[in-house]
């Protein structure tokens, strides 16, 4: 019992610092030069967790914030990060979209916004149902052999007569539903 | 299962009869549910504590916001303003700008909360300088950008 909560114990505090230590050492390997992270995103800054804890740009309704900027800094950029610093009422609605786009590649109404693209999975979806149709018209055009005789009226008549006949189903079934006497059906 | 039940009740005996013996920790079963206990207030106040820490850094005002972005809810107001104005410490305008899109989305299929939420924060906003994303226009789409699966 005891060995067992030490060993989970163990294992909790050796999962933390673990956790901790890899999204440290991918911040902290991001910012040497010529790292592999640094080589993908470039002089982005590293804000945050992201939704996975990949340095990574992706807009999501469910993890708002991604990891990293959107732009790589640069001088208008810098200058506007200088300005951010003072008074928020002070900045035009330009800059603050600047901003906004510096950090963000999208807003949530551009990402949300519908793409049209159910018109073109609906109708590639038709055209494969239509080609099966085809498909079906020809195989009975040219491939299958004519239906046997049984399907012809005259054969199936001939088979609802022998089935009265032999009074198949005579209580609550085909038979019962015929008059015998008069031959005709029951009204 | 029925030693669960017989530590659980040794325990409880233990520690009514000789309440002066402290729990060890080592062998002592943790007497939890799996059900919160919190109640909302306290929710509220943990999460509006956690903005307020006065060294919050920008990491963490995303970490607290996705972890509250987590559960089913609209963030209360007061929530809001202690990470609107954590967001003003760490100046970082895009990020406020950010949150508050994203409580519009969080609200869903209720347009009715949105507009009473920025009415809420209206002091807020005009004390920090924020506009909302209607004020940048960015309630209705602004850019077209291609698809990031068609770069």
């Amino acid at each position: 019992m005891a060995n067992n909560l030490l060993a989970l114990t163990c294992k909790q505090l050796l999962k933390n610092v673990a956790a901790k230590h890899s999204v440290q050492t991918a911040s902290m390997s991001a910012n040497v030069a010529g790292s592999f992270t640094r080589k993908l995103i470039g002089k982005r800054e590293i804000v945050g967790q992201g939704f996975s804890g990949e340095p990574t740009y992706i807009d999501r309704a469910d993890f708002p914030f991604p990891a990293i900027r959107w732009k790589e800094p640069n001088a208008d950029i810098l200058a506007l990060r200088e300005k951010e610093k003072g008074d928020w009422s002070k900045l035009s609605l330009e800059e603050k979209k600047a901003i906004y786009r510096a950090s963000f590649r999208q807003t949530f109404s551009e990402f949300q916004a519908p793409t049209g693209e159910w018109k073109y999975i609906l109708g590639v979806g038709f055209i494969i149902l239509s080609a099966g149709i085809w498909c079906f018209f020809f195989l009975k055009a040219f491939v299958y052999a004519p239906l046997p005789d049984t399907f012809k009226k005259e054969n199936r008549e001939a088979q609802l007569a022998r089935m009265l006949d032999l009074r198949v189903n005579p209580i609550e079934g085909i038979s019962s539903k015929w008059d015998y006497e008069k031959k005709e059906w029951k009204k | 299962m029925f030693r669960n039940t017989v530590v659980r009740a040794q325990n409880l005996l233990k520690n009514n009869l000789q309440p002066t013996i402290s729990r060890n920790i080592a062998t002592s079963q943790k007497l939890a549910s799996s059900h919160s206990t919190e109640t909302d207030e306290q929710f509220d106040q943990r999460y509006e504590n956690f903005f307020n820490q006065k060294d919050i850094d920008g990491w963490d005002i995303r970490r607290g916001v996705t972890d509250l972005w987590g559960h089913d809810l609209v963030p209360e107001p007061k929530i809001l303003i202690a990470a609107l104005k954590a967001c003003r410490r760490v100046n970082d305008f895009a990020l406020s700008v950010r949150i508050l899109e994203a409580v519009k989305d969080k609200c869903g299929g209720r347009p009715d909360i949105y507009p009473w939420i920025i009415q809420e924060l209206r002091p807020t906003l005009t004390e920090l300088g924020i506009s909302t994303p209607e004020e940048l226009g960015y309630n209705q789409p602004e850019l077209h950008t291609e698809s990031v699966f068609n770069l």
